[in-house]
């Protein structure tokens, strides 16, 4: 009779509390907004989402593993700049070699991190917030203040962002919101049934403990943080081809941004616990409340902020609710079962 | 534990390799340790009365003297800054200045901290002049009264210091109350005599050059010429091309009837008119406002943003250069209604600044309006 | 025990000795660096991070984080600017800009201790929110014309050529040694921060202490906040922006562990020294900002890396040696018989 009990445990399917939180927000929204649920809205934020949402997965597999990366904004702005500049200086390159190029530089950049976290035993913390200033020196070093634009870039890079892959009624899904989709269902499956992804869990659960248990420990964060940089870097080629114009400032705060999707995506930051469907929600969740709060007729500009934040922490305050009361609701027949076991 | 001792040495050796590696790549350049030529006179504790520079004259600072200048923009990364040096490094050597000419600056997120830093070390390394794009509003007045009692001239351009304490002159790109008219004027040539509604896309709401010209913008706006212009709101997009793309977005969502984005910042206007050209919207929404002709030009082509305008930076810069090496060699006073020549550009005339009580201005001027006949060039 | 002082020691003794190198370099390469003014300056320039370094020590070794103090310097700043402008006596506006900063601590303090939400997600609410609330406040204003004490006390010497926040941050600095090192709540920081669920075992009230930090956290930083506002003398919406990263990068190239339960003030204190006085001679060396930050995230790295591989090498040269001997020794036993 509880056997879907015993199958399904409540942190399974904490992901379920965050899309009735979504579901709470667009009610409110769409009460107030005019407008507000519709296709155009869903549009706005799904390829607004595809950016950040592709570098919150990664984010995941860090902490995940008891980890951070504070280095992915820079990450972000250096790959869109110097792919954005290669591509102006060879035009005809094919844009299989430009992904690959973005993936690649973005990859290099989460091996440096990785290598230092992993083989170096410097807190994470400490080396991305360092490579985070660095790998921004370096693009402002390397871009000497000139500025890609959207005319010195061959033309499927800039359309890349305009197209409609398949419409449903008046849903439109993008090219750059299907590549984030197809990331985060990858690595669900990488996380959920791979021996690579039941490792990050078992590292970040109990480090010592994984070690004593012989699994390859410094290995497995070096790639968490290697796949990291590459979805950056590849985030950093859909941020170039949805913003065109790219400075030297670009992606910078994405860091924080995807910190707050995976926070409020469920995943605990003293890793062990989390998925990346959760942080894609959580990234979803706070686009979605930033662009309801900028449509709100009644909300002033000023306003924006303060609320936003207060949301931020209602979400994470009520998702850890919600998960306490599900767990004492699991807890509450074994406790019966058990006594009457005894009995 | 000896052993930790020595491998802690062996550290410090390393580091200390890497800090000469990293100090030496830099640019350096040597404070003046000796008296300064010995032409340059000391700046004036007051100001002789206007009288005294006479008003007919015009001052050609004497070329081939030695002071160290700082350009100091809002931070580095920017095309328009770099422009502005670009002007700067002319001038630079056309007046033959033996001394170094620096273009430093602050990071984007440490913008106000780290113009108040590099002005007070400039009272500091000797530097007898710097060229400042406020970015700290009157946060740095305190400082850059400080620098000027040590004997540093302030000479700001692009964004001045709003309460004009502790700057010596502000060399205006353009009128700032004739920019609120330039932008109203486009957005009327843009939407026709039956008007309809527009909005603001700024940069942040503490910068200040943006927020004079949008006052001036909305004075102007309430001449009967201007009547059927409604504009709905104003949003910023902090000088970033996310926010900037959202913020135009959403504007879009929030007024149906929105006919024009009117965006006074370079950031801003390219990554309102990607939006709209990105979105298919470019028929029903125009974007307008101050851009650079080359992040422009495909979108004044296609339609998106038939009109935009902006001045020189490069004069800019070699105006202020000039200005300020007068000033800090003790040629010019930075009185009202001295009048000085500025190499290729002309003579200008140092004036009360219309927009700032006790402030002084050389008013550079004008502005060049960019469509599709002329940005090109 | 015994080996994790020496290792504190010698964390110590490495930021000392690098310090000393800057020193050296800056004394050759800038020449204005020794002179008393600009030491002050460089103390000046950054007093009001540094004394809210003070305050994150404690609450990094305690296990924790907070992201949004340069938010409530910000708010604490507009809170003392409009009520000023309101009208209201600049004694009494600080008082409240005080009050509102222990009160954003206590909130803060609030969901981390009692709710047990993680102190990374509440605190990058409050950095968001808090920086909203200043904000609404000010808009898009800049307000200042604040009364000349109030300016003199931010800006002038107050005693000798000393400032009166470097004065304040000297006792602050004092005071925050004391409790730290030599005080039983200093000793509940570090044992909560080492083992939370060992803490409450033995009795700690751990939310309780938690509570107090973060309310220490946000009073402090408030009293930067009005400190700030004082030596620029005008206030915005963007006042201290961006400072956190700054605050905590300064907590960490002290020795203070990220996981809590380990680091001292003493190395917070040569870190600040070190960071301030690098700083200072890249700026008078006209280094860009980014190469300065760059090289000062170059010097967090390599000051935890350089001693790990150190450490590692030893470890293999000693195990090699070691197996040497026992080769040799297998041989000369096999000799033997």
């Amino acid at each position: 009779m509880n056997s879907w009990r015993q199958r399904i445990r409540p942190e399974q399917i904490r992901e379920l509390s965050l899309v009735g939180l979504i579901v709470i927000a667009l009610l409110v929204f769409g009460w107030q907004i005019e407008n507000f649920l519709s296709a155009r809205t869903f549009n706005r934020i799904t390829t607004s989402v595809a950016i950040v949402g592709m570098v919150a997965i990664g984010q995941t597999l860090v902490v995940l593993t008891r980890n951070i990366d504070l280095s992915v904004g820079s990450i972000v702005g250096f790959t869109a700049y110097f792919v954005g500049a290669q591509l102006a200086a060879n035009p005809t390159m094919p844009p299989a070699a430009a992904v690959a190029l973005a993936v690649l530089v973005g990859g290099a950049m989460g091996l440096f991190n990785g290598v230092i976290v992993a083989y170096g035993r410097v807190p994470a913390i400490i080396t991305t917030l360092g490579t985070l200033a660095i790998y921004r020196m370096l693009l402002i070093n390397y871009a000497n203040a000139r500025t890609i634009t959207v005319d010195s870039l061959p033309s499927w890079v800039v359309e890349l962002s305009r197209q409609t892959l398949l419409t449903i009624g008046d849903f439109a899904v993008r090219p750059l919101f299907a590549i984030t989709i197809i990331a985060v269902i990858v690595f669900q499956f990488v996380l959920g049934y791979t021996i690579f992804g039941r490792r990050l869990y078992a590292i970040g659960s109990n480090p010592e403990a994984a070690r004593f248990a012989g699994l390859p420990v410094q290995q497995t964060v070096l790639a968490a943080f290697v796949l990291c940089g590459m979805l950056a870097g590849l985030a950093g080629f859909l941020f170039l081809s949805r913003f065109g114009n790219i400075t030297a400032v670009a992606g910078q705060g994405i860091e924080l941004e995807s910190v707050a999707a995976v926070v409020v995506g469920g995943v605990n930051t003293f890793g062990g616990s989390g998925t990346v469907f959760g942080a894609l929600l959580g990234a979803f969740l706070i686009d979605l409340l930033g662009q309801g709060l900028l449509r709100w007729l009644g909300i002033s500009e000023f306003w924006r902020d303060a609320l936003l934040g207060l949301l931020i922490l209602l979400a994470v305050a009520s998702d850890s609710v919600i998960l306490g009361w599900l767990r004492r609701l699991w807890a509450a027949p074994a406790v019966r079962v058990e006594a009457g076991n005894e009995r | 534990m000896k052993v930790t001792n020595r491998f802690s040495l062996l550290t410090i050796g390393l580091i200390l390799v890497m800090l000469l590696v990293a100090c030496g790549s830099q640019p350096q350049t040597t404070a003046p340790t000796s008296a300064p030529a010995p032409t340059s006179v000391p700046a004036p504790t007051s100001a002789p009365a206007p009288t005294s520079a006479p008003t007919g004259a015009v001052v050609s600072a004497t070329p081939g003297l030695d002071i160290d200048m700082i350009l100091l923009p809002k931070f580095l990364g920017i095309a328009v800054f770099d422009q502005a040096y670009e002007g700067a490094k002319e001038a630079h050597a056309e007046l033959g200045n033996k001394g170094d000419l620096i273009f430093t600056g602050p990071t984007a997120e440490n913008s106000v901290a780290g113009q108040i830093e590099t002005l007070t070390n400039a009272a500091t390394q000797g530097v007898k002049a710097v060229m400042l794009s406020n970015n700290a509003g009157d946060q740095i007045a305190a400082a850059a009264q400080a620098a000027q009692a040590a004997g540093v001239k302030v000479v700001t351009w692009d964004s001045p210091i709003p309460s004009a304490q502790g700057e010596s002159v502000f060399v205006a790109q353009v009128d700032f109350t004739e920019t609120g008219r330039v932008m109203a004027d486009m957005a009327l040539a843009i939407l026709g005599p039956a008007g309809g509604e527009f909005a603001i896309l700024s940069a942040s709401p503490d910068a200040a050059n943006q927020n004079a010209w949008i006052a001036a913008m909305k004075q102007v706006l309430t001449e009967p010429k201007y009547a059927n212009l409604k504009l709905v709101d104003t949003v910023y997009g902090n000088d970033q091309s996310e926010e900037s793309y959202n913020q135009a977005l959403a504007l879009v969502d929030k007024y149906p009837n929105l006919k024009l984005i009117m965006a006074p910042t370079t950031v801003g206007i390219a990554a309102a008119a990607k939006a709209m050209t990105d979105e298919g919207l470019c028929d029903k929404v125009k974007v307008s406002g101050l851009g650079l002709p080359s992040e422009m030009v495909s979108y004044t082509l296609s339609g998106c943003a038939p009109q935009f305008a902006l001045w020189s930076f490069k004069d800019l810069g070699y105006l202020t250069y000039y200005l300020a090496y007068g000033l800090a060699t003790g040629q010019l006073q930075g009185v009202e209604g001295e009048r000085f020549n500025a190499g290729r550009m002309g003579t200008y005339t140092i004036e009360k600044d219309p927009t700032r009580p006790n402030g002084l201005r050389v008013l550079m001027g004008p502005f060049t309006v960019y469509t599709a006949e002329n940005v090109n060039e | 025990m015994n080996a994790k002082l020496r290792r504190l020691l010698s964390w110590e003794g490495l930021l000392l000795a690098i310090l000393l190198v800057v020193a050296t370099l800056n004394t050759n390469l800038a020449p204005a660096y020794l002179s008393l003014n600009n030491q002050i300056n460089l103390f000046q320039l950054s007093i009001e991070k540094i004394m809210v370094a003070l305050v994150m020590t404690f609450i990094i070794i305690n296990g924790e984080i907070d992201l949004s103090v340069a938010s409530i310097m910000g708010l604490a700043a507009c809170v003392v600017a409009v009520l000023f402008e309101q009208g209201v006596p600049l004694v009494a506006a600080i008082v409240v800009a005080l009050l509102a900063g222990l009160l954003c601590g206590a909130f803060n303090g609030f969901w981390v201790a009692y709710v047990g939400l993680p102190s990374l997600a509440v605190t990058l609410a409050g950095m968001i929110g808090f920086r909203g609330i200043a904000r609404i406040l000010i808009e898009d204003r800049s307000i200042g014309g604040f009364p000349a004490w109030f300016t003199t006390l931010g800006q002038q010497p107050l005693l000798g050529p000393f400032p009166f926040s470097l004065l304040l941050f000297g006792s602050l600095f004092a005071l925050a040694f004391v409790i730290l090192h030599y005080s039983g709540v200093g000793r509940l920081v570090y044992v909560v921060g080492h083992n939370a669920a060992v803490a409450r075992y033995s009795g700690v009230d751990v939310p309780r202490l938690k509570l107090g930090l973060f309310c220490a956290s946000g009073l402090i930083a408030a009293l930067a906040g009005v400190l700030l506002a004082a030596r620029l003398g005008a206030v915005r919406g963007n006042t201290a922006d961006g400072f956190e990263l700054d605050i905590i990068t300064m907590v960490l190239l002290g020795g203070v562990s990220i996981f809590g339960g380990a680091g001292t003030l003493g190395g917070v204190g040569l870190s600040i020294l070190l960071i301030l006085n690098l700083r200072n001679g890249m700026s008078l060396m006209n280094v860009t900002g980014n190469v300065q930050t760059g090289v000062v995230g170059m010097l967090l790295i390599l000051s935890v890396l350089l001693p790990n591989l150190a450490h590692v090498a030893r470890d293999r040269w000693q195990r090699r040696a070691m197996q040497r001997k026992e080769v040799q020794a297998s041989i000369e036993t096999s000799a033997s018989s």
